[in-house]
């Protein structure tokens, strides 16, 4: 058992990790890379609702009739964007963040990773289980976004959390601000990661 | 009990759905306030950004008390006008009571349909008055608050700000401070057509109305451009005839 929940909450972040293995949640983590605090917010978002979605799915789910799940369970991710986007507006330290990111918080909706693992996983199990399950696939989203907005912004704009690190002198690469940057450097992350863990090579 | 049936499955989702509608509308109501004076907040910075009581990355790292108390500390008066550029009403600029026009985009439809509008102008006790613009950028909506001196020519500040303009490309125009300060010192000739020009290379004819526009954001410089010229025309009968 406890072997179980270790692979539920681990998995997700390294082995089967949902952008570099999967390969989901791709447009954002394009459109919302560019400085670490916004990929920093938007992590956080996606793990607040992977995780509550899947529990409240998986409290439902010998309820939710069949034929109609997939809407039910949109209704129940709607909401909880709805809820993230709504409380990160009303907080004054998170506002500003909140117009930054401006239609990527909304879009989570939208983001394959929520809907697959309700359907893959917290339609099948307990809630407690279903909540570390959808926390952890927003871990190892967030993991790959923060990661990616580390280079973006140190490449692109010389700052870290909007502070000056790189000299003065360095002039800010215009590449790396634009989203296919993001793509290259992903591409990266998959070669080093298959490169790292040998069992994720094809045969 | 057989979740499959069509009746069951008509409650399930009519009962799912009302359940989420009601919790959604009372955090929306819960909420409500505070993200309205973050809104309002927002806006008082810029306007104080474009007036030059402090520089933007200082009024962004205040409070939202702090900002209000600053405001209600600078300003002087703030009314409103019409189409005549004649003053048809106040603005409570009282701690506490602060009242904004800070709905631009009914504003702007108004002015391009040539109907009647109602258009703030915010007298700091510098003197200046600072005035909103709004307009159309490449993604989404462009604004921006244009400080004027006494003079109601002069342009002594700006601030924009946008909603999606592209990051490093469109998104300079309130990234970058040196694109702002750019507009400090410059003219508006309100007898001239067009008022201000935001265009490519037009620094270069030495000209005292003209910005250069940003290099990579073609769409966002002229959706601004258009901004600033139809508010500015929209306030031009209240500035000219000040100057009378």
């Amino acid at each position: 058992m406890a072997q179980k929940l270790k692979d539920t909450i681990l998995n997700p972040i390294l082995k089967g990790n949902p952008i570099t293995v999967l390969v989901l949640g791709i447009c954002s983590s394009l459109a919302v890379t560019v400085q670490l605090k916004g990929a920093l917010v938007m992590a956080l978002s996606v793990i607040a609702v992977t995780g509550l979605s899947s529990f409240v799915c998986s409290l439902l789910r010998n309820t939710i009739p069949n034929r109609v799940r997939i809407i039910v369970q949109l209704v129940v991710v709607a909401m909880m964007v709805i809820l993230v986007d709504q409380i990160l507006k009303a907080g004054e330290g998170t506002y500003a963040i909140d117009k930054q990111l401006s239609v990527y918080i909304g879009l989570i909706i939208t983001n394959c990773i929520v809907m697959g693992r309700i359907e893959a996983f917290a339609l099948g199990n307990k809630p407690i289980p279903s909540l570390l399950d959808g926390l952890a696939n927003g871990a190892g989203y967030g993991l790959i976004l923060v990661i990616v907005a580390f280079f973006r912004e140190l490449l692109g704009s010389g700052t870290l959390f909007g502070f000056q690190v790189l000299p003065a002198s360095y002039v800010p690469n215009n590449l790396v601000i634009l989203p296919p940057f993001a793509l290259i450097l992903l591409g990266c992350i998959i070669w080093a990661h298959r490169a790292y863990d040998k069992s994720l090579q094809e045969k | 009990m057989n979740t499959n049936s069509n009746v069951y499955t008509v409650i399930y989702t009519t009962l799912i759905v009302v359940v989420v509608a009601s919790l959604l509308a009372f955090v929306a109501m819960k909420l409500g306030p505070a993200q309205q004076a973050n809104a309002k907040a927002e806006t008082l910075r810029q306007m104080m950004s474009a007036a030059q009581i402090k520089p933007a990355e200082e009024l962004y790292a205040m409070s939202n008390a702090d900002i209000l108390q600053l405001y209600a500390d600078t300003i002087a008066e703030a009314y409103t006008i019409g189409a005549d550029g004649q003053p048809n009403g106040s603005l409570s600029v009282e701690k506490g009571k602060i009242e904004l026009i800070d709905k631009l985009k009914p504003q702007n439809k108004a002015i391009l349909a040539g109907a009647a509008v109602t258009l703030p102008v915010y007298v700091f006790q510098s003197g200046m008055k600072v005035i909103p613009i709004y307009g159309a950028g490449l993604w989404g909506p462009v604004w921006g608050y244009v400080a004027f001196q006494p003079d109601g020519r002069t342009i002594a500040g700006a601030f924009f700000d946008h909603e999606s303009e592209t990051p490093g490309l469109g998104a300079k125009i309130k990234d970058e401070s040196w694109f702002r300060e750019k507009f400090v010192g410059k003219t508006v000739l309100w007898s001239e057509s067009p008022a201000f020009r935001l265009e490519k290379n037009a620094e270069a004819e030495g000209s005292v109305n003209a910005v250069d526009a940003i290099t990579g954001a073609t769409m966002t410089s002229k959706g601004l451009n258009e901004a600033l010229n139809v508010w500015f025309k929209a306030y031009e009968k209240h500035f000219n005839r000040e100057e009378e």
